[in-house]
Order: structure tokens, then C-alpha cells, then sequence
């Protein structure tokens, strides 16, 4: 590229020389004669080159470079367009992360409630077994009081009875409590 | 005691077959009474024919001698010999009133044991065996005792059925109300 352009502004330099030498010495710049048909031949061949050496590699290295930039634009759009779908993606896991956390601490909360609930049954229930148990230990060592006191006094009772009978018992009374245990005897025959 | 019972029903239903049989039950059970009575007196002559070291042909030969002795009858002497031998005289009492059994069963009677507080009059007896053979329909012997540690009254006794009419009866069937409540 660089012995391209070096070579056209070679030729440039030599051309106008070349139109000088050839066109006397009357000192105008462009003489209306034979000299300026080689002038425009040479203007020519110097836009030739200039077209062909320079204009075009240039046209190319500008599309070149326009088409790495757009090359550069489009892979920056295309990360940029990645970069804002990670982000997308990335909002959609936290989103579906924090939904996933509600729901956890929504199950946790369900689940503390029931076993608070359970609990508190729990406790009403051994309260009212307890109480239960509580109230018939007291029944029955209200009735064994019961019992024993009517035993006590039975025994007693008895006791003193026989006492009395044993005192106060004489023949005729032995007497007719046998008659009396016979005739009883008797009606039941 | 259960199981000496059951013994002396043994040796006193074989003695009442053997006897029946013979056409001599009641006066079997009258000598057997007689020979038991004679050891009661006797109570040295029944030790020694107690004891487990004596040679069963010398306590049969004593027993005999005893039976002998009571005037006994050969089927008594000859029972009374077995029982020796065998070891048995502790039973005889038992053997004794077992026989009596069968025989009262016999003559379709039954004996009242009576415990009274006061000894009963011969018009109370007469009363309380008529009731009783009502009861049973039964000749009824009353064999009567005073026990002092009854209050009042009397119990009368027939196999198994007791019949109560002492105070002290009465005394425990009030106890058992007041304790029902």
C-alpha cells in the first residue's frame, strides 16, 4: 500500500515536469496546444493511479473500517442485548427467589401456627385428663372416708351393744329370746 | 383336715358295706363309738399306737386286743385292726362321725348340733326339733351345747345348713347394714 502511494506521487511530480520540458519556455502554466492534450493525458493517467493506487484502497480501508466498526456496534448491541437478558434472567431468579423464600416462610408460619395449635390442645387435654384423675382420687377417698367411718361406727355400735346386752341380759330374757328365735323358726316353716 | 376327711369317708363307707351287708349297721356304729370312746379313756394306749415306729403287725395285734376289750364284734375288731395297721387311728374320730352319717342317712335321719347361752328347756328342744323336721323332713337328733361366748339365743347346725337365732346373729347382720349403709 505505502509503494503504491509512493509510486503515484512519484508520477505526479514527474508528469508536470514532463509537461513543462515539453511545452517551451513561454512561462504560461497551461498553453493551448499539443502540450495540453499530453497535460490531460497525464491528468489522466495521474487520476488513474491516483484512482486506482489511492482512491480505492482508501474507499476499502474506509468500508473496512466501517465495517469493523459497525462489526464492533453490532457486537456491543449484541452484548449489551446479553447483558440485559442476564439481567432479565437474573431479576427472574431473584424474583423466583423470593417468591420461593414467601413461600417457605408461609409454609413455616402454617406449620408453627399447627404445632402451636397442637401443643395447645395437648395441654387442654393432660389439664382436663389431670383434673379428671384429680376429681375421682378425691371421690374415692371421699367414699373410702365414708366407709371407714361407717365402719368405725358400726364396730362401735356393735361393741357397745354387746356390752349392754352381756349387763343387762337375765334368765327370762334368754328365755324368750330363744322362744322368739324358735317361733320366727316356725313362720318361716 | 379336707383330706383326712375324705380318708375316714373311705374306711367308713367300706365298715357301713361291710356291716349293711351283714345285717349289722347300727350296732357297728354303736361298737365302733364304744371302742373310740374306751381310747378317749385311754389316751397312753392311743399314743403309743400313733406312733409311726411301732410295727404295724403289733399296733393291729394291740387294736385288737383294745376292740376285744370294748366288746367289740369281729367286723369292728377286724376294722379297727386295718385302720391300725395302716397307720389311720388319728382318723378314727373322723371315721367315727362319718359312719354315724351313713347310718343317720340309713334310718333317714339328721343330727342338729345346737350351741345356745343358756342351756334350753325340754319344751324348747321339743319345739326346735319340730321345726326342723318340718324344715327337712327328717328325724332330727338334737345334739345340744351351751357356749358361753354366745350372747342370747341359739345356732343350730344340720350338715350344711345353719340356722341362727342368736343375738349375736342378729348383732352381725345389723353390723353388715350399718356398714352397707
Amino acid at each position: 500500500m505505502r509503494r503504491a502511494i509512493a509510486s503515484a506521487c512519484f508520477l505526479a511530480g514527474l508528469l508536470p515536469a514532463v509537461a513543462s520540458a515539453s511545452g517551451g519556455g513561454d512561462g504560461g502554466l497551461i498553453s493551448l496546444d499539443k502540450s495540453l492534450i499530453i497535460q490531460v493525458f497525464n491528468f489522466l493517467i495521474l487520476l488513474f493511479l491516483l484512482t486506482k493506487l489511492l482512491y480505492k484502497p482508501l474507499l476499502a480501508k474506509m468500508d473496512e473500517r466501517t465495517q469493523a466498526i459497525q462489526k464492533s456496534l453490532d457486537e456491543a448491541q449484541a452484548a449489551r442485548a446479553l447483558a440485559q437478558k442476564e439481567r432479565d434472567d437474573f431479576a427472574a431468579k431473584i424474583q423466583a427467589a423470593n417468591a420461593e423464600a414467601q413461600r417457605i416462610r408461609a409454609e413455616a408460619l402454617k406449620d408453627a401456627a399447627d404445632e402451636q395449635r397442637r401443643l395447645v390442645d395437648a395441654a387442654k387435654a393432660e389439664a382436663a385428663r389431670l383434673v379428671a384423675n384429680a376429681r375421682q382420687e378425691m371421690d374415692q377417698d371421699v367414699r373410702r372416708a365414708r366407709q371407714e367411718l361407717r365402719q368405725e361406727v358400726a364396730d362401735l355400735a356393735i361393741a357397745v351393744s354387746e356390752r349392754l346386752i352381756k349387763k343387762s341380759l337375765n334368765d327370762a330374757d334368754h328365755r324368750r329370746v330363744v322362744d322368739d328365735a324358735i317361733a320366727r323358726m316356725g313362720q318361716k316353716n | 383336715m379336707r383330706a383326712q376327711e375324705g380318708t375316714a369317708r373311705r374306711y367308713a363307707k367300706g365298715l357301713h358295706m361291710a356291716a349293711t351287708e351283714a345285717g349289722a349297721g347300727e350296732a357297728a356304729g354303736r361298737e365302733l363309738a364304744a371302742f373310740f370312746d374306751g381310747l378317749q379313756v385311754n389316751r397312753g394306749a392311743l399314743e403309743i399306737l400313733a406312733r409311726p415306729w411301732i410295727k404295724p403287725t403289733d399296733r393291729r395285734a394291740a387294736a385288737l386286743a383294745l376292740a376285744e376289750k370294748s366288746g367289740c364284734g369281729k367286723l369292728v375288731r377286724d376294722f379297727v385292726a386295718l385302720v391300725a395297721q395302716r397307720g389311720r387311728l388319728d382318723h378314727l374320730e373322723a371315721i367315727v362321725a362319718a359312719y354315724r352319717d351313713l347310718i343317720d342317712a340309713d334310718l333317714g335321719q339328721a343330727r342338729a348340733q345346737v350351741r345356745s347361752a343358756v342351756a334350753l328347756t325340754d319344751a324348747e328342744k321339743a319345739q326346735l326339733t319340730r321345726h326342723l323336721q318340718a324344715a327337712l323332713g327328717k328325724q332330727i337328733i338334737l345334739e345340744e351345747s351351751v357356749d358361753t361366748n354366745l350372747l342370747g339365743g341359739f345356732v343350730a347346725q344340720v350338715g350344711s345348713l345353719i340356722l341362727d337365732g342368736s343375738l349375736d346373729g342378729q348383732l352381725a347382720r345389723m353390723h353388715e347394714r350399718l356398714v352397707r349403709g
